[in-house]
């Protein structure tokens, strides 16, 4: 197809005006400094569009302005260069631009920008580049360095003119990215009456992830004759599956989809106990019967494990759901596309709930390689700078775009993230406990007979085999089409118009379309009618010639999978016109037994239900606990002034130092609910703890929202890792003022796998990390009555590169979502005014093992991590925590932090930080809670259970006698001015300047620029 | 008689819940208007006493936030639009609402209402966008019934283009001279009144925004737009610092400006 002629190309810049920088090529000059440390002294940006279309010269014209170029800031060109008109030639310009049939965003507003000027234009298209052209760069970095932190080829085209071409006006062009045809494959069969080593070779030559055992489970269901016969009914070759079946089974077994490790039956044997167990599933003994236990106590518990996100009762109203997914092998491979379509995609868990509910709020957590790491990158991994930078931005564009508030999250650092970045990103939702036609909103009910709609984006050849994928080690050679970008603007207008079909009661049934594609999102829901067909041949296409398997299991982004009752089809067609959203009926619910596909006349697929679902035989795996050893911490010796700048110095570490200029790009109070912020104190700048939010709009009840996660200590025990995460994100919503009576949970692990193979010979190892990480959710969880709702895990967390395999550390995230009786008297982190009180709430012992100062002392050269890793005592935490919470009621508690990384001393500069005050301490009442505690241990360690408080003085005594009965010491007082003085028995152990420690807590992860 | 509200939506707007709500808490009642439903026909806007345009990200801010929404407006509702303003009756727009009507040529507009783009709203200095509280301060000379008599509020700004500037230096004055540049970012430590045309430093100013402008009216001060949410500070305990002070609690700061709009509407 060669068409060039109708290819027009507008070039758009920054006008020159006093007063109005090029703040795109500033950021870049920014950029390159802050994560390259490359200088240059100037850069532009040019956004390019190439239109192809028949429009004529005055059309062209008239778009110049009126679509591409703001008439009043911007210059554009159409049918000559922008780079042409610098009155100095730059040195170096980058043009680059998405390869063939990558989303890209832009280009579809720039095609709807199109037909609202020329309806007729409907066959246009558009697609986008951008033109960097530097100067200054001389001596800095060569054409091809700076292409290389501006281009990702795995999704990206670029074009480079250096000096001599800059000089000669030779300017880099792309070509229009056509895409090139897709070849229609008549759908196959495979032979599986073969011996085991070629069951294998299909398994892995497909990229199906199954092994050995999972494959002869599905040949021998093609061996049966009943199965045979019914086939031969359907007319599809009876002794073997179609190409689209085998797919299917791939995708629904699928580690990612079935959570087989979970699943499986495990021989536990602890070589320190001499334990030998058989755990007969880690999901339904540690995490789903503890929530089936405290059900039987509670009645606010509506959906618990089986729907997209777990659901909980808020008030006779409303009801809450919440879910958090990973979307770590994307990231790592496309930082930015990763990202955005991790936080929309888990958007769609929430949309999918129940009849559909609405995401009110965002979280993310990422667990990153060091941004200044300056050891090798493997080749095919990104540096760490680079993936922060572009996760940030994906996470930024996906939760502002579509309207959702980031409200809470965390970032953890740590080297072994370089081979696989977690990205954690977390949805609240909400919706009515019930609809106007009486149905419960957290209830599907569909029937035999609805219509099966496909809702929102269309299917193309992105996203194929991504839940597979993510089931198995990144490689160098980990296949682009896994990469997907997600489009916010397409989802948020599908949000609206399904949320007004479900306040019409025209949603039967709802799921989103994830990993899987339309083989998981039918294939579930069929399970609850008992069957469901599709035609493969209704499904709209970005391109044409798209073969049966491929549409059956893609994961093109933005869908919806609705179910409508044949009465109502067209009320839903006609919202979905209005909303300019497309909605296609598919296929139909039925209680055949079955999942039958079709691609027009041809059968496709025809899987049993229960085949497809109970069919994937149980794992048998091997744990086997060793506990690691680990050299001590050693401590130095250090005067006052000493122990003030090693406090800054913990203060500047990644872990503990300030993220604001990250988080302030997220937009965390749309929907006009924000009561504590991600920020606070005096200069806005202070650290949160949970956040509280008001959702509905002028009323005081509130939902805490808030995170733990403490990968560190699975260096030592995953058990005391897991705990510790669990009491991380509930001691944070007690800072706030949680009601400790309606708190709910949910389990995010991502673990490197644990299965022993030749591959992983550590696998029982890391297999017991899971058995621990697994028995402290269910101990803590329990003492808590804090029951997880929901949960996800990802369990393939290793990249094998260059023959060296990095595994991430064991990681457990723990969300928690709760409700606030009055949002009112929600408290934040800040101390408030000097005099004011300052109490540690909560007991410390010497528990260094771990700690971010072990972790610090190490880097810097001495000693190990090794020591007591911070061991939980829920039910004495618990007891604490209610006291505190009533405290918090009646109002006498003026300000609450917890302590985690870099322990109380830490807290304490953080709170003064908020007041832009300093504090006086002493810490010597800490003894009493262990005999054996020097000041290493009390003012570092991260003992659990323990909250920093400020009273107003007037409230001193009343707030001591509130908290009688439970561990509780009065430490000092919030002091005027600047000095941060610790001492203990009379001595001063430690003097800072609170504003020092500020400059070098903020500095660190500044991201450059303003 | 209760003022109707038509609250705009779709597209990727995204504030209209809470934009409805200010408007229900001022006495008024708010539908959630898609915009095709005017454009279809299925709901006139002349039905509405007062039109807003929330924030949110219409389109994504491709090609320029406000740009498709407002292109989406200027042809697809030119007649609707005109109709609406040259009758008198209030409009705001908030944040991607504001830029829609600045890219749509309604703000800062003119005496005709010919809809031709004069300002523009350009990327934030800092280059990126960021969600943070400033401190607004109004024109107590402008003709704006929207601030009427509001000295400074505390509100938070969510965006990533909100840099007000022009190309032609006289329309500056001429808009300072009218009152039209009602809303301006002040440094709350200094004052009542500070505004000044000198740029104040980042964050006060949070996008280095031409004489620290933050919103603007049409010449006869109905047609209203600013980059800040009001709405998002529509009760006490939303605000940035209200857990350091010891007020009463009920409505909150960016309130007066919806009351106001409604009260215009009731007395005329």
């Amino acid at each position: 197809m060669s068409s060039d002629e109708h290819v027009r190309i507008f070039e758009v810049t920054t006008k020159d005006l006093e007063g109005l920088p090029d703040s795109r090529g500033e950021t870049v000059r920014s950029m390159l400094k802050t994560d390259h440390g490359i200088k240059v002294d100037s850069v532009r940006v040019i956004m390019g569009y190439q239109v192809r279309s028949t429009i004529s010269d005055a059309q062209a014209e008239t778009l110049t302005y009126d679509l591409f170029a703001d008439p009043v800031i911007e210059v554009a060109k159409t049918g000559s260069r922008i780079l042409d008109d610098f009155s100095d030639a730059p040195e170096v310009a980058i043009q680059i631009g998405f390869k063939p049939g990558v989303t890209d965003n832009t280009a579809q507003a720039g095609l709807d920008g199109l037909t609202t000027l020329f309806p007729e234009q409907k066959e246009a298209r558009v697609a986008t580049y951008r033109t960097y052209a530097f100067w200054g760069v001389e001596g800095t970095a060569s054409p091809s360095e700076l292409a290389a932190t501006l281009h990702n080829p795995m999704i990206e085209r670029m074009s480079v003119a250096d000096r001599d071409g800059c000089l000669n006006g030779h300017w880099p062009q792309l070509g229009f990215p056509d895409v090139p045809p897709n070849i229609f494959e008549e759908p196959t069969t495979i032979d599986l009456e073969v011996c085991d080593d070629e069951l294998l070779e299909i398994s892995e030559r497909g990229l199906l992830a199954l092994n050995l055992e999972e494959m002869k489970a599905i040949q021998s269901h093609y061996r049966d004759p009943a199965v045979r016969a019914e086939r031969t009914e359907q007319g599809l070759q009876s002794d073997r599956p179609t190409d689209a079946e085998l797919e299917c089974l791939a995708q629904t077994w699928s580690e990612h989809c079935s959570h087989k490790i979970f699943a499986a039956k495990i021989r536990h044997v602890d070589k320190a106990t001499d334990e030998d167990t058989t755990i007969n599933s880690l999901f339904k003994t540690h995490i789903m019967q503890p929530t089936l236990d405290i059900q039987k106590e509670v009645d606010w518990l509506l959906s618990i494990f089986h729907d997209n996100s777990g659901v909980i009762s808020w008030n006779d109203e409303w009801s809450v759901c919440i879910k958090a997914e990973t979307h770590n092998s994307p990231s790592a491979l496309d930082p930015f596309g990763g990202a955005i379509t991790g936080i929309v995609g888990v958007n769609r868990d929430i949309l999918g709930t129940g009849l559909g509910a609405r995401p009110i709020a965002n979280t993310d957590v990422f667990c990153f390689g060091p941004p200044d790491y300056s050891g090798t990158i493997p080749p095919g991994l990104f540096h760490p700078s680079r993936v922060f930078r572009g996760v940030h931005s994906g996470v930024r564009s996906g939760g502002n775009e579509s309207g959702i508030p980031t409200v809470n999250g965390a970032m953890v650092f740590d080297e072994r993230y370089i081979g696989k970045p977690l990205v954690f990103c977390g949805t609240v939702g909400i919706m009515p406990r019930t609809l106007a036609d009486g149905r419960e909103s957290h209830v599907k009910t569909p029937e035999p007979g609805d219509v099966v709609y496909m809702v929102g984006g269309r299917v193309g050849s992105d996203g194929i085999h991504g839940a597979t994928f993510s089931s198995l080690e990144l490689t160098e050679e980990s296949p682009s089409s896994a990469v997907q970008i997600g489009d916010p603007i397409t989802q948020k207008k599908m949000l609206d118009m399904i949320l007004e079909a479900r306040d019409e009661g025209l949603i039967q049934v709802i799921t989103d379309n994830g990993a899987g594609g339309l083989s998981s999102s039918v294939g579930e829901m069929a399970e609850l009618t008992g069957g469901a067909k599709l035609d493969l041949g209704k499904v709209p296409l970005k391109q044409a010639g798209l073969s049966s398997w491929e549409i059956l299991v893609s994961e093109s982004q933005e869908r919806m999978t609705v179910g409508v009752r044949p009465d109502d089809c067209e009320k839903f067609e006609a919202l979905a016109s209005l909303h300019e959203v497309e909605a296609t009926a598919v296929g139909e619910f039925t209680d055949s037994g079955a999942f039958v596909v079709h691609h027009g006349q041809t059968p496709v697929a025809h899987l049993p239900i229960h085949f497809l679902f109970d069919g994937c035989p149980q794992l048998n795996l091997d744990s086997e606990w060793n506990p690691p050893t680990h050299l001590p911490v050693e401590t130095p010796e250090l005067d006052e002034e000493g122990m003030g700048k090693l406090l800054a110095r913990l203060l500047a570490r990644p872990n503990v130092a300030s993220k604001e200029w990250w988080v302030r790009s997220y937009d965390h109070e749309v929907i006009a609910q924000s009561v504590i912020k991600p920020f606070c104190g005096t200069n806005h700048d202070a650290p949160g703890d949970a956040a509280v939010i008001a959702p509905i709009q002028g009323g005081t009840q509130g939902l805490v929202i808030s995170n733990g996660i403490a990968p560190r200590y699975s260096d030592i025990d995953s058990y005391a890792m897991a705990a510790a995460s669990v009491d991380e994100a509930l001691r944070n919503a007690v800072c706030v003022g949680v009601d400790l009576d309606l708190i709910a949970g949910l389990d995010n692990f991502c673990w490197p796998d644990p299965i022993e193979s030749s591959k992983t010979p550590d696998g029982r190892y890391k297999l017991a990390q899971l058995v621990r990480a697994n028995r402290a959710l269910d101990d803590v969880c329990r003492a808590y009555r804090l029951p997880c709702i929901s949960g996800k895990d990802s369990m393939k967390n290793d990249a094998m590169i260059g023959g060296e395999k990095i595994s991430v550390p064991p990681t457990l995230l723990f969300s928690l979502l709760g409700n606030h009786e009055d949002v009112r008297k929600a408290v934040s982190s800040d101390f408030k005014k000097p005099g004011d009180a300052i109490f540690l709430v909560g007991e410390t012992h010497q528990e260094l093992g771990a700690s971010e100062l072990a972790f610090m002392l190490r880097d810097e050269g001495s000693g190990g991590i090794g020591g007591a890793v911070p061991e939980i005592e829920p039910e004495r935490n618990m007891t604490v925590y209610r006291a505190l919470a009533s405290s918090m009621k009646s109002g006498l508690v003026s300000s609450a932090h917890d302590c985690s990384d870099g322990g109380l001393a830490v807290a304490l500069a953080e709170c003064c930080f908020g007041a832009d005050s300093g504090a006086s301490i002493d810490i010597s009442p800490l003894q009493s809670d262990c005999s054996d505690l020097d000041d290493w241990g009390a003012l570092f360690g991260e003992s659990l259970g323990r909250i920093l408080v400020s009273v107003r003085p007037s409230d001193k005594e009343a707030f001591e006698e509130s908290m009688e009965g439970v561990c509780c010491h009065y430490l000092g007082v919030v002091s005027k001015g600047d000095a941060i003085s610790v001492s203990r028995d009379g001595e001063k152990v430690l003097l800072g300047s609170m504003s020092e420690m500020r400059d070098s807590w903020k500095d660190t992860l500044h991201g450059g620029g303003l | 008689m209760t003022p109707r509200v038509a609250v705009m939506s779709g597209f990727g707007i995204n504030c209209e819940t809470e934009t409805m709500a200010v408007f229900e808490m001022s006495g008024a009642h708010a539908d959630r208007v898609h915009v095709n439903r005017l454009v279809n026909g299925d709901l006139n806007l002349s039905d509405y006493q007062i039109m807003a345009i929330p924030g949110g990200f219409s389109f994504g801010d491709h090609l320029g936030s406000g740009r498709l929404m407002g292109n989406r407006l200027r042809f697809g509702l030119r007649d609707q639009v005109r109709g609406f303003v040259r009758e008198g009756k209030p409009v705001i727009g908030i944040c991607n609402g504001f830029q829609v009507l600045v890219k749509m040529g309604l703000l800062p507009g003119d005496e005709e209402v010919s809809l031709t783009q004069t300002a523009s709203l350009a990327l934030n200095d800092s280059g990126h966008y960021e969600n943070r509280w400033a401190t607004l301060e109004f024109d107590s000379k402008s003709p704006c019934i929207w601030t009427a008599g509001l000295e400074r509020i505390r509100v938070p700004v969510r965006h990533g283009e909100g840099k007000f500037v022009t190309d032609d230096p006289n329309l500056m004055d001429r808009w300072a001279e009218s009152g039209q540049l009602v809303a301006r970012y002040v440094d709350p430590s200094n004052e009542y009144p500070s505004a000044s045309d000198n740029i104040l430093p980042y964050p006060i100013s949070p996008n280095q925004s031409w004489r620290n402008i933050a919103g603007v009216c049409d010449p006869t001060g109905l047609v209203f737009g600013l980059m800040p949410h009001p709405e998002a500070n529509h009760s006490t305990w939303l605000g940035a610092t209200w857990t350091r002070e010891d007020n009463e609690h009920g409505q909150g700061e960016g309130m007066a400006i919806f009351h106001n709009a409604v009260s215009h509407v009731m007395d005329s």
